[in-house]
């Protein structure tokens, strides 16, 4: 059996120039943040990002110049403002934003797992069709049945996921809810998934059931405790609200923003001193809040 | 904590105005950061609906009840919820099924006269001149549920406009029969909730048209901050307040934390 451990440079090497990246989460949970922060140092470009509902993961990513494209299901930071590199990027142009639906989206995925063309979804009357025209299809409909569209199959390259706890042959276990990220992996050709521990192969066996993405569908892993922060693990830490806040201010102003990815991203050099620079009793806190639930 | 007494918060009276619509043994969906809106299910959950059952759709946790209102994606509504579903088993439901959620309630960037509902970009799709967060689950909910709930925190023309610059969820289209005649379930927005007011829909030409205002709002005002005319039959009502039971259920039972009390949200 293969031991799929690898480091989050090697993960950034993964993701060449020009290729689409699925970014894995839910908004502020288990984001994949510190194989972000590498591919932002390993600095990939013209990427087309294909994010679950998410925050900083693609916008950060954006943030960097490093993308081309992305599609947009659901991006933003709820509470502290929308994602400020994401609206800034639309609104100027530089990027393309490709809108779709969660059907679009679960849709595009499912038909990627089963190498599928496009997987029907209903017509629910939008003007996503009409923006998206290489993403939505108009199908047939006989007389009396519901209106049919044609999501088209989406496969990324390579995904980015975040989850707790693995084993070095790749099988990873969540401990809370696995958003979109079963579907994500199974719809990319390539698979890597951050987590924050690394357990034995008797203690995966024992709680089977949290077993959601088996080996076989898991090329790499990359062991990195707090590897989602500054969003939330499930079961484990808290999302770091200051951390958050900071980044959508930091984000309002170019130099502001350029300090802050050097103090966040560029300096440390390692992971355990990124840890550092956000505080022990932070990053404490966190966990002793997160895992009390 | 503020004063268990004090005179309710937008949030507050929008949340309670909700709860009371919303009937027992219904089924919802709830998405992120929504606290209006666990409001308005829990607090209908501990008056007249206790069998109301509501999802987390990022999260998948089935009535995770509590009395503090926390993030519907977090690990913390986990413990106290009667299932924990995965989000690719619910996208059958979510996404396919007609009527299997009886109402959702949703947050907009703008909403127009004939109830369609915006959350991606004001302006063109390309170089909007405010891009907003998408659409994610609100083209099937608006869709397939039987009805739905607009919720806006800022009632004035630049979230109530004649014509949505996108339609991310349908209402009924261009208004009259527009919406079946678009090959759409039977359904459609039933309410919108703002700081001035209760706003419907006149059944015949689909149009939104003021339900009550609010003590001390008058229609002239709610006009000059609407996009367009709002209907309106004969004096509008005054909206009833929130109860005193109402309050005190919501803060002790609901929201203890004073969650839709402060600022921030």
């Amino acid at each position: 059996m293969k031991n799929k451990i690898i480091s989050m440079e090697q993960a950034a090497e993964l993701v060449s120039d020009g290729s689409s990246l699925g970014l894995g989460g839910w908004i502020f949970n288990s984001q994949p943040m510190a194989l972000v922060r590498a591919l932002v140092r390993h600095g990939s470009k013209e990427l087309t990002l294909v994010p679950s509902p998410g925050s900083m993961a693609p916008d950060l990513l954006i943030g960097a110049g490093q993308v081309r494209k992305t599609f947009c299901v659901f991006i933003s930071f709820e509470q502290y403002g929308l994602a400020p590199h994401f609206r800034r990027a639309a609104e100027n142009g530089s990027i393309d934003v490709t809108d779709i639906d969660g059907p679009g989206f679960a849709g595009g995925l499912r038909a990627s797992m089963g190498d599928l063309p496009w997987i029907p979804i209903p017509d629910l009357g939008t003007d996503l069709p009409r923006h998206a025209p290489e993403q939505y299809r108009p199908l047939p409909t006989g007389p009396g049945e519901r209106r049919l569209i044609a999501t088209m199959a989406i496969k990324p390259d390579v995904c980015f996921i975040h989850a707790q706890q693995a084993d070095e042959l790749g099988n990873v276990q969540f401990l809370g809810s696995p958003f979109f990220d079963v579907m994500l992996a199974q719809a990319s050709r390539k698979v890597v998934v951050s987590v924050d521990r690394i357990v034995s192969t008797e203690t995966i066996r024992r709680f089977n059931h949290l077993t959601k993405l088996p080996s076989a569908l898991v090329d790499a892993v990359v062991h990195v405790p707090f590897g989602a922060h500054p969003t939330a693990s499930h079961g484990l830490y808290e999302a770091d609200e200051t951390q958050l806040r900071g980044y959508v201010r930091a984000s309002a102003k170019t130099d502001a923003f350029a300090g802050w990815l050097e103090t966040c991203v560029r300096d440390p050099a390692s992971h355990a001193e990124y840890l550092d620079r956000m505080g022990g009793a932070v990053i404490g806190a966190l966990a002793a809040d997160g895992s009390l639930a | 904590m503020s004063d268990q007494h004090s005179s309710p918060s937008t949030s507050e009276l929008l949340a309670i105005l909700l709860a009371r619509d919303l009937a027992d043994g219904e089924k919802a969906i709830i998405g992120t950061n929504s606290d209006i809106q666990v409001a308005a299910c829990n607090l209908a959950r501990s008056m007249h609906a206790p069998h109301l059952w509501w999802v987390s759709g990022p999260g998948g946790m089935v009535n995770p009840v509590q009395d503090r209102l926390l993030p519907t994606a977090g690990y913390a509504n986990i413990a106290p919820s009667e299932a924990l579903l995965d989000l690719p088993d619910m996208i059958d439901f979510i996404d396919w099924k007609v009527h299997f959620f009886d109402f959702a309630i949703l947050s907009v960037l703008q909403v127009d006269r004939h109830g369609n509902i915006n959350t991606a970009v004001v302006g063109q799709q390309q170089r909007p001149r405010l891009r907003g967060p998408g659409t994610v689950g609100i083209s099937a909910l608006c869709g397939l549920s039987r009805r739905f709930y607009v919720v806006v925190q800022r009632h004035d023309r630049h979230t109530f406009v004649p014509q949505v610059d996108f339609i991310c969820g349908a209402g009924f289209l261009s208004g009259g029969t527009s919406r079946e005649e678009a090959g759409l379930s039977p359904g459609g927005p039933c309410l919108v909730v703002s700081p001035f007011g209760v706003f419907d829909f006149e059944p015949v030409s689909k149009a939104m048209r003021v339900r009550s205002l609010h003590p001390g709002v008058e229609l002239r005002q709610v006009q000059e901050n609407t996009g367009f005319e709002l209907l309106c039959e004969g004096e509008p009502a005054v909206t009833q307040m929130p109860l005193p039971e109402e309050l005190s259920l919501l803060r002790q039972k609901v929201d203890r934390q004073g969650v839709l009390r402060s600022s921030q949200r």
